[in-house]
């Protein structure tokens, strides 16, 4: 529109003023105008439509995670786990509002629905509703986002599946030339798996779950970086109704503390982009909690679990990712109990938006007389519309 | 004992950050060049004026560029991003724009784009070149807005000039007679170059080629090669043996003597369908810094068209 107002505006003024024009302003050759006025033309005809009426529409995708698994005792299933359909707009210049919704052969859930400030002074944003806790790094994920077909068993025991949360966060984005980025979370409970409390429940300021994190990276030269996160989600206060004994119920205290570390190093040469290189991704969690007997129901002593995983991650070229990963988890209630779980998975990324991936896992527990579980799992993933995960989830 | 430690910890990083805004007493415009050749331009036309910062090195394809967690930094605290745009660098820059929190690189709601006061879109006024009549995942990773691989025809360089000297000058007023200053010194050197290298190319006219991805219609505007299919199967798609055949059995009916392969991709494919069909192949760079000794905007050009004419056994006139 600008450029058509320019366009007249040339045209009036050179027309009458031509001769007036050629006494009190330096000569404008005759090419110099044509050029002008061709560049003008074009930028007018060059111009991609800048808006339509669809553009309102929210941006949609869904993602189709679809999956073969041979389990232990030579049972075998087709697994449809997940159709995930994702919507994303802008409220106003303020707000953006995002909703994941899950189905699969159990249920139809929201895996997220959250309002996410865009336009807070001081590098401050704030997102509310049911959301990706930002605890660690793995468990933020979507599974078919994960490198492996099944949720490392670290991130099922200790957080619950995905991080996800019924809260508030405030994040903010030091302004200095290092990346550093601090959230503060207070959620219902942190884990969509986790058990010990019910978001329907309304609850006193000491039973939220309160998380802090803070987030760093740093280039080692071109080809290398390294990108580390502390966190650590507090739940001051829950009880527990003991109802076990006839006619009397008990309430119990307890509180828990889940800490946690992740280390993520990547090598991306300079030749390739996001085709070569690797990822090399750890991350360590450690519960510690007043856990309850599920036989007596009775208060045990403090117990300090630890967990973790690593895996390495090779990019190959534009199609092949091969890698390996180790998942160790101990017992929520007994400590010395270990299970070990070892992957090599293969993915060949038959383009952008579809994805082919073979898993073979070994489980194992330090339990005696216990016998190793052997897992394979082909794995078909497909995506259509917009659908991206964006820079968290990179 | 425990509180000591706590304060000291506080004042530790109060300092820290404290220094680490030395950056913002600075009087030069901060700018972001998504591409190596964007850097090029705006250190020509903004002079000491401003301070550039690239994103992609140039070696990467431009669509597979890694973000980050730097770049946000970068972002977060740039005047202004000046970028291709037509959705060329839809891998990175919406997911960086998005968690830069900085009002002036503000998101388009719809394309997730950049629409904030220091967004610098290169690509208005091109001349788009293969804008799809339909979309649909089934053409591949095709770009909605048409093919945004217009920095390969040189003669986009003077356009893309003015672009920045315009974007630059709506952002910082005071200093616009410095910019178009400078830019008429870059249209000077460049504008010859075009001519020269117009000149250089006349044997390429009409000569039948494939390239490996569908990014090259806009150098073929300039050569007057005619490209006539591509290695991959569609854009972004690999190419699958079945398309290779038919691919062999079309640069043999259309007599195609040459085969561009952009250096980010991989080479067997082509050295085979060089084998099968007697073709020569040239490895030209999308980007400035893809290649030695193409660390500029017209770098770039002069080597891509030389790498076209030695490909082919021509020297240009």
């Amino acid at each position: 529109m600008r450029g058509l107002k320019s366009l007249v505006l040339g045209a009036w003024l050179a027309v009458p003023a031509a001769g007036a024009a050629a006494d009190a302003a330096p000569a404008v050759s005759s090419e110099e105008r044509i050029k002008a006025l061709e560049e003008r033309l074009s930028r007018l005809e060059g111009a991609p439509a800048k808006s339509m009426l669809s553009q309102f529409n929210p941006a949609m995708g869904l993602a189709v995670d679809f999956a073969y698994s041979h389990g232990p005792n030579d049972r075998s299933s087709f697994l449809f786990r997940a159709a995930e359909l994702s919507i994303e707009a802008p409220v106003d210049p303020f707000l953006k509002v995002w909703g994941v919704f899950m189905g699969n052969n159990a249920q139809v859930s929201v895996e997220e629905a959250a309002l996410q400030t865009t336009d807070l002074p001081f590098n401050l944003t704030v997102t509310g509703g049911r959301l990706f806790a930002s605890f660690g790094r793995l468990a933020h994920f979507h599974d078919h986002e994960l490198p492996v077909t099944d949720r490392p068993r670290s991130l099922d025991t200790f957080i619950g599946g995905e991080t996800q949360a019924d809260g508030v966060e405030v994040s903010v984005l030091l302004p200095t030339d290092l990346y550093v980025n601090a959230t503060a979370g207070l959620y219902n409970k942190l884990g969509a798996d986790n058990t010990r409390a019910d978001n329907a429940v309304a609850r006193a300021l000491d039973n939220f779950t309160y998380l802090g994190r803070l987030s760093s990276y740093l280039d080692l030269g071109d080809d290398h970086s390294v990108e580390l996160g502390v966190d650590s989600a507090w739940t001051p206060k829950r009880s527990v109704d003991d109802n076990t004994g006839a006619g009397i119920s008990t309430r119990k205290n307890t509180w828990r503390t889940l800490s946690g570390v992740d280390l993520t190093y990547r090598y991306h040469p300079a030749q390739g982009g996001m085709y070569r290189g690797a990822v090399w991704g750890t991350e360590v969690m450690q519960n510690d909690e007043r856990r309850f007997d599920p036989a007596t129901r009775l208060p045990t002593d403090r117990v300090r679990a630890t967990a973790g995983l690593s895996y390495v991650q090779l990019k190959l070229g534009p199609h092949w990712r091969p890698g390996v990963m180790v998942d160790l988890s101990e017992d929520l209630d007994r400590a010395r109990q270990l299970t070990q779980t070892y992957s090599g998975f293969l993915s060949y990324d038959v383009s952008e938006f579809q994805r082919l991936r073979a898993v073979y896992s070994h489980r194992m527990d330090n339990i005696p007389g216990s016998r190793g579980a052997d897992i394979v799992s082909l794995q078909w993933t497909g995506i259509i519309g917009h659908h991206v995960h964006g820079f968290r989830d990179r | 004992m425990r509180i000591r430690t706590v304060r000291l910890a506080f004042l530790a990083a109060v300092i820290w950050a404290a220094s680490s805004f030395e950056g913002y007493a600075s009087h030069q415009l901060r700018v972001v060049a998504t591409v190596p050749d964007l850097v090029d331009m705006v250190q020509r036309i903004g002079g000491d004026l401003v301070k550039v910062d690239g994103l992609a090195r140039g070696t990467e394809d431009i669509h597979q560029v890694v973000m980050k967690p730097s770049f946000v930094t970068k972002l977060n605290r740039a005047d202004a991003v000046v970028y291709l745009g037509l959705s060329i660098e839809h891998g990175f820059l919406p997911g960086l724009l998005d968690v830069a929190r900085n009002p002036r690189l503000r998101q388009d709601p719809a394309t997730f784009g950049c629409i904030g006061s220091g967004c610098i879109d290169v690509s208005e006024g091109v001349r788009v070149m293969e804008k799809p009549e339909s979309l649909s995942r089934a053409q591949g990773d095709i770009h909605p807005q048409g093919n945004p691989h217009y920095n390969l025809d040189p003669e986009e360089g003077p356009r893309i000039a003015r672009t920045i000297a315009r974007g630059l000058s709506r952002i910082d007023p005071d200093h616009a007679a410095d910019y178009q200053k400078n830019l008429k010194a870059t249209l000077a050197e460049l504008e010859p170059s075009i001519a020269e290298w117009k000149k250089m190319t006349e044997p390429l006219r009409g000569l039948k080629a494939v390239s490996f991805h569908k990014d090259v219609c806009y150098l073929g505007r300039f050569t007057g090669i005619d490209f006539v299919d591509t290695v991959e199967l569609k854009p972004g798609v690999a190419p699958t043996p079945t398309h290779l055949e038919a691919l062999v059995k079309e640069m043999k009916e259309h007599d195609v003597k040459l085969i561009v392969r952009e250096q980010q991709y991989e080479p067997k494919t082509c050295e085979w369908l060089a084998q099968k069909t007697g073709a020569r192949i040239a490895v030209i760079g999308t980007m400035a810094n893809a290649l030695p000794g193409t660390e500029t905007f017209a770098k770039l050009c002069e080597r891509n068209l030389k790498a076209l004419l030695e490909a082919v056994g021509a020297r240009g006139s």
